[in-house]
């Protein structure tokens, strides 16, 4: 997991989506302990309430679960809600990509174009290298 | 709306005043002769979070830390610490905070365990066994001349002998000034693993905002001793945006939307960042006739920094 301040994304919105790719790709499986709000917060060296924040969402989403003793377990059945919010957050994503290419007067092929470009040029996640707790 | 001109901290955005604060600075004021070092600060900072103070130097930072500490009179108003007065209960609330100062206080010819044996003896709440556990978790040889550790480990010691008594309140004065990336990320790792294992108040100056984006939730921004920004970090920086927009003629400058705080012309290109209402300068920069387009950038804490100090310093403040 990384986050990015040079985005303007508020972190806990980073990490929360983080941990829902990695959900979604199958790095924390239904029942899989995630990363303590510490280990976190030590990793990405941010202030732990901004993860607890992070943690609260996704548990209000559903996606993971507190439970005594073990710490944030990923639900089951969660993966294709995880999936569904990474979709959510891939359509903002194209949609202000398109935006701008709109306001800079390029037409859908030549975006259809730049996005097969982008598709080809970006390297795959390394979320497979990520460690687990 | 937080005004630039005349700061006012009691905004519904700031932390709750009261007995939910820290740390509280009123109307604090320090003149060195005809210097005003510090001028009207009212500062709070809430009981659990972690306070960024950034400002240029010589903007009154050190000054007024080193005033919350005791350690210098302030010249006017007041400090409270817990709701206590600092100029009357300086001895109850020095077991509550860890200081870590901006030059170390340490004497090089001391050997690491004599640094901490000496200040073990000025304060009463000291705890011998959490020095010695933080001695060995931060890896710091208690045989080591002070002379002879790195500026990482000097920072370590620094933070173990600000932390060895437990405080609830930690005072960090630009703590990672000249140290390396590595030796940062260290430090800054047991800054966080103290707040972990307890919760803390935490007041951080530092001219690393990229650290201070990611560590602190509220941002102050000191100017010549005035606070003028005292800010939820996340709402700080959703309500602060930067436009760029392509103008008709290079030669006009359009209006400055409402919140402006400073503006830049480059050619056809003319970029504004705004602090406030970012929708409501969109709008107003869409309906502005000599602009052709506009465009919404991302924006780090370190550019908003920037941003509203060169507003300040070209007197470009459209704000009242």
């Amino acid at each position: 997991m990384r986050i990015d301040t040079a985005s303007d994304t508020p972190i806990f919105h980073q990490i929360a989506s983080a941990i829902r790719e990695a959900v979604a790709a199958g790095v924390y499986r239904p029942g899989d302990t995630i990363p303590s709000i510490r280990a976190t917060a030590l990793q990405l060296l941010v202030n732990p309430n901004t993860v607890a924040r992070a943690y609260d969402v996704l548990e209000r989403e559903g996606l993971i679960s507190a439970e005594r003793g073990v710490g944030m377990v990923v639900s089951h059945r969660t993966e294709d809600a995880a999936r569904a919010r990474t979709v959510q957050d891939i359509q903002t994503g194209f949609g202000s990509a398109i935006q701008a290419g709109r306001r800079a007067g390029l037409d859908r092929k030549r975006i259809d174009i730049l996005y097969r470009q982008s598709w080809s040029a970006t390297p795959k996640p390394p979320l497979s290298q990520e460690e687990k707790p | 709306m937080t005004s630039l001109a005349a700061p006012t901290p009691a905004t519904a955005a700031s932390p709750p005043a009261g007995t939910d604060a820290a740390i509280q600075t009123i109307g604090l004021v320090k003149r060195f002769g005809a210097r005003t070092a510090v001028d009207g600060l009212d500062l709070t900072i809430a009981r659990g979070s972690t306070y960024g103070l950034i400002g240029l130097n010589g903007a009154g930072k050190s000054t007024a830390i080193r005033m919350m500490m005791g350690l210098l009179a302030p010249t006017s108003g007041r400090i409270l610490i817990d709701s206590l007065a600092m100029s009357a209960e300086r001895t109850t609330l020095m077991g509550r905070i860890g200081y870590v100062p901006d030059r170390p206080t340490a004497y090089p010819w001391m050997r690491v365990s004599e640094v901490i044996a000496f200040s073990s003896a000025l304060r009463p709440t000291w705890d011998d066994a959490r020095a010695a556990s933080m001695l060995s978790g931060y890896q710091l040889d208690p045989r080591q001349r002070i002379r002879k550790l790195s500026k990482g480990q000097g920072a370590k010691l620094s933070l173990l002998l600000a932390l060895a008594h437990d405080p609830s309140i930690l005072i960090l004065d630009e703590p990672t000034d000249g140290l390396d990336p590595i030796a940062r990320d260290d430090f800054l790792e047991h800054v966080l693993s103290s707040v972990c294992d307890k919760p803390r108040t935490v007041l951080m100056s530092s001219h690393n905002l990229g650290d201070l984006q990611r560590i602190a939730d509220t941002i102050g921004i000191l100017d010549a001793g005035k606070l003028v920004v005292q800010k939820p970090t996340d709402e700080l920086l959703a309500t602060t945006k930067r436009f760029v927009a392509v103008l008709a003629d290079p030669g006009k400058s359009p209006a400055a939307p409402p919140g402006t705080i400073c503006t830049r012309k480059q050619g056809r290109e003319w970029t504004v960042t705004v602090l406030g209402s970012p929708e409501s300068a969109l709008a107003a920069l869409r309906a502005e006739p000599g602009i052709t387009q506009v465009e919404l950038v991302d924006i780090t804490l370190e550019d908003i920094f920037k941003d509203i100090i060169r507003g300040r310093q070209a007197q470009q403040e459209i704000l009242p």
